[in-house]
């Protein structure tokens, strides 16, 4: 089975004034389909980054990207904004939901804005999604009435949209209270148990961390022991 | 078009701030709509008073200049002297009286015999400008008999009309003799007809009206005319008619423009200070609306940059913003529009105590194409540098902040 991320000697330096600050020096990482995985590290690892760059919103000074195959960092800026609609999801840590919209058209949002309006087929995949996540009781209320864990329960859901190779979190429980967090963290889990999405989660919890089934570790700009997958998860 | 409904719901998630930037862009279209149908109303009030007391086009003997003949010998000059003893007239009249006949422009002709006179009474003497004029067609160029205050607008045998302040300065009334003399030192009594009051000093103090068989033998122009004054059913082709007929008639003509030199010039510059103003109105509306859709892109940086990080094209989120300025312009304008023209039709009316319109305003001129194009296509122009920042936010920085 080939890898859903394959990345190669990832390296990443700020120039600050006079000052070359190397946040990442050469790292590999790969994810198998299917694949839960947590990305620790202290703050200033650089797991942000490196999670910046896997999901194209950062160019790395060296190394190579291959997402389900296709290299990536070879692609022109529309090429990659193309690309991050079509096969990435993302969860942040600040939902930033649409508050002008429901919880329905925020979830069919990453879908809709590049067709030009919300289709019957996308709305039916929103409504699925959100009832997958537990709001299916909430569809129709505008994003600004939902609590912090169901607006990232929507987010979650508007991540999976359409239909992500890669999903890519960072710090997806940081601004929940811990019973908000527990929900956001099995919905996860049983999203990628369940449908058998890949996820690349950034934390710094050890809590989030004990809940993904692969711990990766970034410590001075290089991960520490095993970064690349033994093989898909049991 | 998914844009435009994230543009509507951006407008409709602030009602009291869009209703504002609404009230600003229907404020300044409101002024613009003012001042462009107080400018218009003005110009054709000016106008219409000028044109509906004077000729449009006036025909009159080309002018005599002295000049040099051109001589073998280079040491004695010859000149050719003009005479002054006979008046420059028109002889052949009749046949451009024919002539401007045929021409469906013209609604008016008055052949006349121009000159100047004294009127003497005992001590006092005044000069006047004399217009001598077939008596069937007295209110041909101007309509003197409308405004006659005393007397009648009868031109009968030696008889003559005079100016309200003339009469004044004189001591004269209708029905009594007064001794004229004209610039060729005939002297005559005529009778006082009627006086006639305009309202311009200039024609009530200076001019007098008389037949034409009476002014012949006064002025010593037995068959000839000094000039022909010409009314146009569009005064405003003035200029090229009187072209016109410079070429088919070979005499002098003169536009009521170029007579009213001051009066254009005056027009012009009451019209740039009118764009001024109304440039000045549609940019202080544009800048309202670049100012209000900037805040708007910076409350909305992480939701930008969400739509971002997904992969939304910058496209997709400038053409948001350039849709809310549309919006706005369309809205704006339509408003500004209306309440304009509601406006402007209260101003025309109120009168002064003497019924005449208190401001020369015309509702119809009030710009409202004009203003409503330009309006939309500035509100859209005021949109793009907010459109463009927001396109350009890095969604990395947007989703950290």
């Amino acid at each position: 089975m080939s890898a859903v991320l394959d990345a190669r000697g990832i390296g990443m330096s700020f120039r600050n004034g006079d000052e070359l600050t190397e946040v990442l020096k050469g790292v590999d990482l790969t994810l198998m389909p299917g694949e839960l995985a947590a990305l620790l590290g202290a703050s200033g690892s650089g797991k942000s980054t490196l999670l910046s760059i896997v999901g194209l919103l950062l160019r790395p000074t060296t190394g190579t990207i291959s997402i389900g195959g296709q290299r990536v960092e070879i692609l022109s800026e529309s090429e990659r904004a193309e690309f991050r609609n079509r096969r990435l999801g993302f969860i942040f840590q600040f939902h930033h939901l649409l508050p002008d919209f429901t919880a329905t058209e925020n979830v069919a949002f990453p879908a809709a804005a590049p067709a030009g309006g919300i289709s019957p087929s996308m709305r039916s995949r929103a409504r699925d999604l959100l009832a997958r996540v537990g709001l299916a009781d909430r569809m129709d209320f505008p994003a600004t009435r939902l609590s912090g864990g169901q607006k990232q329960r929507v987010a979650i859901a508007r991540a999976l949209m359409n239909s992500p190779e890669l999903v890519l979190a960072d710090e997806p429980t940081g601004s929940l209270d811990r019973v908000a967090a527990e929900q956001v963290l099995d919905l996860m889990r049983e999203v990628n148990r369940e449908d058998k999405a890949t996820f690349l989660v950034c934390t710094h919890d050890e809590k989030v961390a004990a809940r993904c089934m692969r711990r990766i570790t970034l410590q001075d700009g290089r991960v520490e022991g095993a970064s690349v997958s033994d093989g898909p998860p049991g | 078009m998914f844009a435009l409904t994230v543009a509507r719901r951006y407008l409709l998630s602030n009602p009291a701030q869009t209703a504002l930037l609404v009230a600003g862009v229907a404020l300044g279209v409101t002024a613009f709509v003012f001042i462009t149908a107080l400018i218009q109303g003005l110009a054709v009030r000016l106008t219409d008073d000028v044109t509906a007391n004077s000729a449009h086009v006036s025909l009159a003997p080309l002018t005599r200049v002295a000049r040099v003949l051109p001589s073998p010998d280079a040491d004695v000059e010859a000149v050719a002297i003009v005479s002054t003893f006979q008046r420059r007239q028109i002889r052949a009249w009749a046949s451009t009286v024919a002539l401007l006949r045929t021409q469906t422009s013209v609604s008016a002709i008055s052949p006349q015999i121009s000159g100047s006179a004294f009127l003497v009474k005992g001590e006092a003497v005044a000069p006047v400008a004399v217009t001598a004029i077939d008596p069937a067609g007295l209110d041909a160029i101007s309509p003197i008999s409308t405004k006659i205050v005393s007397g009648a607008a009868s031109l009968g045998a030696d008889g003559i009309l005079i100016g309200v302040r003339l009469a004044e300065n004189l001591g004269l009334s209708s029905g009594q003799p007064v001794l004229f003399r004209t610039d060729r030192g005939v002297d005559r009594l005529l009778t006082i007809r009627g006086v006639f009051e305009t309202g311009l000093q200039s024609l009530d103090e200076r001019v007098a009206y008389l037949s034409i068989q009476t002014a012949r033998p006064l002025f010593r122009l037995p068959e000839g005319v000094t000039n022909i004054e010409v009314k146009l059913v569009d005064p405003h082709r003035a200029r090229e008619i009187a072209a016109f007929l410079r070429e088919a008639t070979g005499l002098r003509t003169t536009s009521w423009q170029e007579k009213n030199a001051s009066l254009e010039s005056g027009l012009e510059a009451q019209a740039q200070t009118g764009t001024l103003i109304q440039t000045f109105s549609l940019i202080s509306v544009l800048i309202g609306i670049a100012s209000a859709l900037s805040l708007s892109a910076n409350r909305r940086r992480g939701e930008i940059g969400i739509m971002r990080a997904f992969g939304i094209s910058k496209g997709f989120i400038a053409t948001v913003f350039v849709l809310q300025g549309l919006l706005i312009g369309m809205v704006g304008a339509g408003i500004g529009c209306l309440s304009g023209f509601a406006l402007c039709s209260w101003l025309a009316t109120l009168t002064k105590p003497d019924g005449s319109m208190a401001l020369p305003i015309v509702p119809a001129e009030g710009g409202y194409v004009a203003v409503f194009v330009l309006t939309i296509l500035g509100a859209v122009l005021a949109s793009v540098i907010p459109a463009r920042s927001a396109a350009r936010l890095d969604p990395l920085e947007a989703i950290q902040q």
